[in-house]
């Protein structure tokens, strides 16, 4: 007797669950909860937190929907998408276009998802803060290989470089350095592949020098001030500090289905003026 | 099923199989087929592996010698300027890499793995031996994405202390690492060699009045010998192709390593870091296939090398 009415509970709560569990589900996610689908987003990694909190987003709103997100740097993306590999391509500047290094990708659609800041950003150890494009481009072609060159400590200057085929590499060069040539070799030259590696790289190594989108800057690294101008999200805005470039998401052809939702969704105003913000990228709509 | 039990219940199964029941698909015409059946799945099993390693290698190959339409074949084997930006396709650095960080992890690993095989195999009591064996296998499998994070967190840090230069990546930091990964491998076969030699060698080496450094030195180890080679060549074989530890503390330079503290850049590690950044269709790619197709080439090399010597063991 006493089991059968454990048994009687436990099926109740049971049904309890689920019922309270689909009657609730359809008054969150009603009104798009159709769309299903998968996409596969490959490229940049500087804009990979962007592209996560977004797939995050949209997969609480459409439960249905899978997304697969990864960053191995920007040319990846437009290649992987005229592949067929990827339905999103990731870029950090416009793929339809050549860009010095990089031939014009036809067939693809670039769609504006984002601003991203660039900051070339330094080791704790490092005093010398403040830098002049003539010094970032003496560093970064290795002409000044001691920190007490440019108004620091006696130290070794060790550049941490991204990987050919880098969108921040593509940006820094053009707006930070005007074009100038980067050093290929050196006893304190490294070269990483990913905007992550390049954080890791520049927190653990004492003298360090390198660049990263504001998402990855964090409390153990310094931001640098370019020609006496901090990098803030304000001075990108009042057009101030220089260095950043328009995010992609290249597509083959114009978007359809639920990559077209995908894109819309990033772009909409909520999430613009939300988690985009958050992770100090700038809203498309604060550069006009 | 019950009516043929109960009829044919003085046939054993044995006789079934040597007669057959007269049906027409009995159990003996069953397992023919099913044996033959077996047998071809199996030969198709086999088969499909070694079409799988060709086509692997063709593939490898027919696009990596498309390289050479545009580079000259002294270019990429002698040069050592590499920047694809610029139509530089130098690849003896990495070679020269390859191989440098392969020789460097050998001296510093082969002798340290032998006296922890001579350790294991010879001074160990028992019950000693019975727990580290073990651990040299546990060992053995630990992925080498672990220990290229622990070489970056702990060893480069160390290495730039000890030294005093800026950075730390370069072959030295990469052929500890290496030294740490092949050490387990190198020991655990040498180990197995060692305790394979007959016991009688031993016994004759101490009745001569040898000492137990003599034996060890002049009779158990030359008797081992091709099973510590094989030992050996398995653990370079993992150092030539590993990749994910030294992409991780090499520095990924592209430049000859004329110091050892200096970040540089091998085979592996430039495939992984350009190449889902290069363009389909250009010469970049191609020479990263033939980078690819040199290092197969390598290893089946080594595997070749390995069954040689595996079929001279141990002579008695």
């Amino acid at each position: 007797m006493k089991l059968n009415w454990l048994k009687v509970a436990t099926v109740a709560a049971l049904i309890a669950t689920i019922g309270l569990g689909s009657v609730q589900a359809p008054t969150k996610t009603e009104a798009a909860s159709k769309l299903s689908g998968k996409i596969v987003i490959n490229g940049s990694s500087a804009l990979l937190p962007l592209t996560l909190q977004a797939s995050n987003e949209f997969k609480k709103l459409n439960p249905k929907v899978k997304i697969s997100a990864s960053g191995a740097g920007s040319i990846t993306g437009p290649q992987s998408v005229r592949k067929g590999i990827a339905d999103i391509g990731a870029v950090d500047w416009d793929a339809t276009k050549a860009v010095p290094g990089f031939e014009a990708f036809t067939g693809q659609v670039a769609n504006k998802v984002a601003v991203t800041p660039f900051a070339a950003v330094v080791n704790k150890s490092v005093t010398a803060t403040s830098l002049t494009t003539k010094q970032l481009q003496d560093i970064f072609s290795g002409k000044v290989t001691n920190w007490k060159e440019v108004g620091g400590k006696d130290a070794d200057i060790i550049v941490v470089n991204r990987a050919f085929g880098s969108g921040t590499r593509v940006n820094f060069q053009q707006k930070a350095l005007n074009g100038t040539d980067f050093m290929t070799k050196g006893s304190n030259y490294k070269e990483v592949k990913t905007s992550g590696d390049m954080k890791t790289a520049v927190e653990s190594t004492p003298g360090a020098i390198g660049y990263l989108d504001f998402a990855y800057i964090t409390t153990k690294m310094t931001g640098v001030s370019i020609n006496g101008v901090a990098p803030t999200v304000d001075n990108v805005i009042n057009g101030k500090y220089k260095v950043w470039g328009y995010g992609y998401y290249m597509t083959k052809g114009q978007p359809t289905g639920v990559v077209k939702e995908f894109i819309k969704y990033v772009q909409s105003a909520k999430f613009q003026n939300g988690s985009l913000k958050k992770l100090k990228f700038i809203p498309l709509s604060a550069m006009k | 099923m019950i009516d043929t039990s109960s009829t044919a219940g003085q046939i054993d199964l044995g006789g079934s199989l040597l007669t057959g029941s007269g049906k027409p698909f009995d159990r003996k015409k069953r397992l023919f087929v099913m044996n033959r059946l077996f047998r071809y799945v199996c030969i198709a099993a086999a088969a499909f592996v070694c079409l799988i390693l060709f086509l692997i290698l063709l593939l490898m190959f027919r696009t990596g010698v498309l390289t050479f339409g545009e580079v000259s074949f002294s270019e990429f084997f002698l040069s050592t300027e590499w920047s694809p930006e610029t139509e530089q396709y130098g690849g003896l650095l990495f070679i020269f890499g390859t191989f440098a960080l392969t020789l460097l992890t050998l001296i510093i690993s082969v002798p340290l793995s032998l006296l922890i095989a001579v350790f294991l195999s010879t001074f160990v009591p028992t019950w000693l031996k019975n727990m580290l064996r073990p651990v040299m296998d546990l060992l053995v499998g630990i992925p080498s994405v672990v220990y290229g994070y622990l070489g970056l967190t702990v060893l480069i840090p160390l290495i730039r202390d000890v030294t005093g230069t800026g950075m730390g990546d370069g072959l030295l930091a990469a052929a500890l690492v290496l030294t740490i990964m092949v050490l387990p491998t190198i020991s655990r076969i040498s180990d197995d060699s060692i305790s394979a030699v007959p016991k009688k060698f031993s016994d004759a080496s101490y009745a001569l009045g040898a000492t137990r450094f003599q034996t060890v030195w002049k009779v158990l180890v030359p008797s081992a010998r091709s099973g510590i080679m094989y030992a050996v060549i398995l653990g370079m074989a993992r150092a030539i192709g590993e990749t994910m530890a030294v992409v991780m503390v090499i520095g990924n330079t592209p430049q000859l390593a004329d110091s050892l503290l200096k970040p540089t850049s091998v085979l592996t590690s430039n495939i992984v870091m350009q190449i889902a950044n290069v363009p389909f269709d250009s010469t970049w790619n191609y020479a990263l296939y033939l980078m690819g197709f040199l290092l197969l080439a390598i290893s089946l090399l080594m595997i070749v090398g390995v069954r040689w010597l595996q079929g001279k063991g141990v002579q008695q």
